[in-house]
């Protein structure tokens, strides 16, 4: 119930290179940036967010996803910038007093408590009345689905069951934002996808914002409006699941999102006065109307690039002109699909293949070894110039 | 395996259990003695110690009623004293070291660090190397009744105490704890309400090493307090001895065994908590 912006927010962890650095070698974990004042965790973070929507931050491990949610909650100290919750700057308000809830990945239950007991914790702090307590906690356990557990421990519960209480806990509080920390990463495939869909459903029924940190891009896709892409604590992307999906920024996103990983070939870009064309092994991709308008409002110029194509984008054809050659090097069966590993243009590229088409035709007669050609259009190539940045961009 | 190798080892564990039952024997035979000579005649205590007391050297129940009226110093009192110094001491030490523990290990500092290896270090610096300084640093700070001498105790307990809850908080993860501050807990609260509960475990193990500890001591009470007005059990059966040193043996074991009896019944009590307390820091949960 709240509009939260970041404006600017930097985290610093001192320097303890002096230290280390008698031991030996300075440590160095990732590819941080490093100042005088230590090390850069998050830097210049930017980000609005309206009332009621779901903001998800995606990247890999030490990327400074879960910093940014800890600088929110008020665990982590912010070293620079503004945090304003509802227009008010929280910088320096504790987190008590800042009207959120969190879940941890790792539950974070109260063991010596009940479920019930854990729930009504907050509430009690916050000296509502019981009646009310209560009130809200079956009301809780209910959209949970928890009720029955509710004179239970933690320890005699499921991984699930326990999150379902985490979130429980953090729910009932009817905080103004709801911030949650890798909430599925400790459970099993299976039931992470139950969950996924129930926080799906979940986030129709409470009035609430949402910010939700993952690693996990298909939990990124499903879950946001808005999906926050970060690497070595800088943010690389910022917009919907599709937006990132169909225009990555950089070479980065373009990595991250989609799976299998996008092909990317070395290619050339010739503008030839006002018409852009893609070279790649010699042949021409005519490069889409749309793409072509945006190219040239930004003046792009001939050069070399780095042409990248999604797995599901490539099509497969006998014979032809304009078409690339590859052998079959791995074929993996995935039920509606297959991924085929191509040797092709001296390099491994990765085709999607539907195993049955709409007129129920089974694509099933590939074998490893055998020689294939491949194609696919100027309207999904998605071009990055040599510093990894997207040229349409 | 072959039975050669079957057979060697049964060999060993045979081996093994004659050896750690003699041991067990050894260990076992001075509290067996002290049960028996209790209930012995004083003459008999020193010909025939280790003699099932029959005939005329079953004593009955004299040796206690012997004990516990002997001198001028009543024994309830003494009992009194040890009771009211165990429990005050165990109380503080378990109050203020857990705390303490909790920010020493939450709190990644050189003060932290410096506190705690200052704990571990006093662990293995031998009473009898500081006892009397202590005392006479007692005496000046009036620390020698046995209202205040829970406060020496906290001291000498704190090392042991200390490196087991450290211990302990390092196994709970600190998720918990930052769950109860966005819940809404100041630190006192996140102590009382999260923290103090989860170290359960710990606090009965370590609870039960002091109490048995402080129960048991003779050489503390006995150089910080003034032994005319204040005795604690230990130091009650030590002034058992008659003024030319003649000992009645029957009446100090019959003491003896009252005194153990506490402890052992406490310990068989809370033995299970004591292995879960020990083993709970280690693995992480």
């Amino acid at each position: 119930m709240a509009e939260v912006s970041l404006r600017h927010i930097k985290k610093i962890y001192p320097n303890n290179e002096k230290k280390k650095g008698k031991k030996g070698e300075p440590q160095k974990k990732s590819n941080l940036k490093v100042t005088a004042e230590g090390v850069v965790a998050v830097d210049d973070f930017n980000l609005e967010i309206a009332d009621r929507e779901f903001v998800v931050l995606v990247g890999p491990s030490g990327c400074g996803k879960s910093t940014t949610l800890r600088m929110v909650a008020g665990l982590e100290e912010i070293s620079g910038g503004e945090l304003l919750i509802d227009g008010k700057l929280v910088n320096d308000v504790a987190p008590k007093d800042r009207d959120i809830a969190m879940v941890f990945q790792s539950y974070a239950l109260y063991p010596h408590m009940t479920v019930r007991e854990n729930m009504a914790f907050p509430l009690k702090l916050k000296k509502v009345p019981q009646d009310e307590i209560d009130r809200k906690v079956n009301e809780a356990a209910e959209i949970l689905g928890i009720t029955e557990y509710l004179e239970r421990k933690p320890k005699a519960l499921s991984g699930g069951q326990r999150q379902r209480v985490a979130i429980g806990r953090a729910i009932v509080r009817e905080p103004k934002v709801l911030l949650m920390d890798e909430p599925l990463s400790n459970l099993d495939a299976k039931l992470r996808n139950q969950m996924r869909a129930e926080i799906i459903k979940l986030r129709q029924r409470i009035n609430t914002t949402f910010m939700y940190v993952t690693h996990d891009q298909t939990e990124a896709m499903t879950l946001g409006d808005r999906i926050v892409i970060m690497k070595d604590g800088e943010v690389q992307q910022i917009g919907t699941p599709q937006e990132v999906f169909d225009h990555p920024a950089n070479l980065f996103v373009s990595g991250f999102i989609g799976v299998p990983q996008m092909n990317y070939f070395n290619a050339k870009l010739v503008r030839t006065g006002d018409k852009y064309t893609a070279e790649l092994d010699g042949k021409k991709i005519e490069i889409s109307a749309e793409k072509q308008a945006r190219l040239l409002a930004h003046n792009v110029e001939s050069q070399d690039i780095t042409l990248g194509v999604r797995p599901e984008h490539i099509a497969l054809f006998g014979e032809g002109k304009d078409m690339f050659h590859g052998t079959v090097d791995v074929s993996e069966m995935m039920g509606s699909s297959v991924h085929l590993h191509l040797q092709s243009l001296g390099q491994n590229v990765i085709v999607i293949v539907q195993t049955m088409d709409l007129q129920g035709v089974h694509h099933d007669g590939i074998k490893i070894g055998d020689k294939i050609a491949f194609t696919f259009g100027g309207n999904v190539v998605h071009l990055f110039g040599k510093d990894g940045k997207n040229l349409e961009f | 395996m072959n039975k050669n190798t079957l057979s060697a080892e049964n060999r060993t564990k045979t081996l093994l259990s004659v050896v750690l039952g003699i041991i067990c024997v050894i260990y076992v035979l001075p509290v067996l003695a002290v049960v028996i000579n209790s209930f012995k005649l004083n003459t008999y205590v020193k010909s025939d110690t280790f003699a099932i007391p029959t005939g005329e050297m079953y004593a009955g129940f004299s040796n206690f009623i012997k004990g516990m009226t002997f001198g001028n110093y009543p024994f309830w009192k003494s009992v009194a004293f040890s009771a009211f110094i165990t429990i005050v001491s165990t109380a503080l030490i378990l109050l203020f070291t857990s705390m303490a523990a909790w920010y020493i290990a939450r709190v990644n500092s050189k003060f932290c660090k410096t506190i705690y290896y200052l704990c571990v270090f006093s662990m293995v610096v031998p009473f009898q190397m500081v006892m009397y300084t202590l005392s006479k640093t007692a005496d000046t700070l009036k620390l020698n009744t046995p209202w205040t001498i829970p406060i020496v105790y906290l001291g000498f307990g704190a090392g042991l105490a200390i490196f087991m809850f450290v211990g302990f908080v390092k196994s709970i993860p600190i998720e918990i704890e930052e769950a109860a501050s966005i819940d809404g807990c100041g630190p006192l609260r996140t102590y009382f309400s999260v923290v103090f509960p989860m170290l359960k475990p710990t606090m009965i193990s370590v609870g039960i090493l002091e109490i048995m500890w402080v129960w048991n001591d003779y050489l503390l009470p006995y150089l910080v307090l003034d032994i005319n007005e204040y005795r604690t059990i230990p130091i009650h059966i030590q002034y058992l001895k008659g003024s030319y040193g003649t000992v009645d043996l029957g009446a100090t074991m019959a003491l003896i065994l009252l005194s153990i009896i506490p402890v052992i019944i406490f310990y068989l009590a809370c033995q299970k908590h004591i292995i879960k307390g020990v083993a709970a820091g280690a693995v992480k949960g």
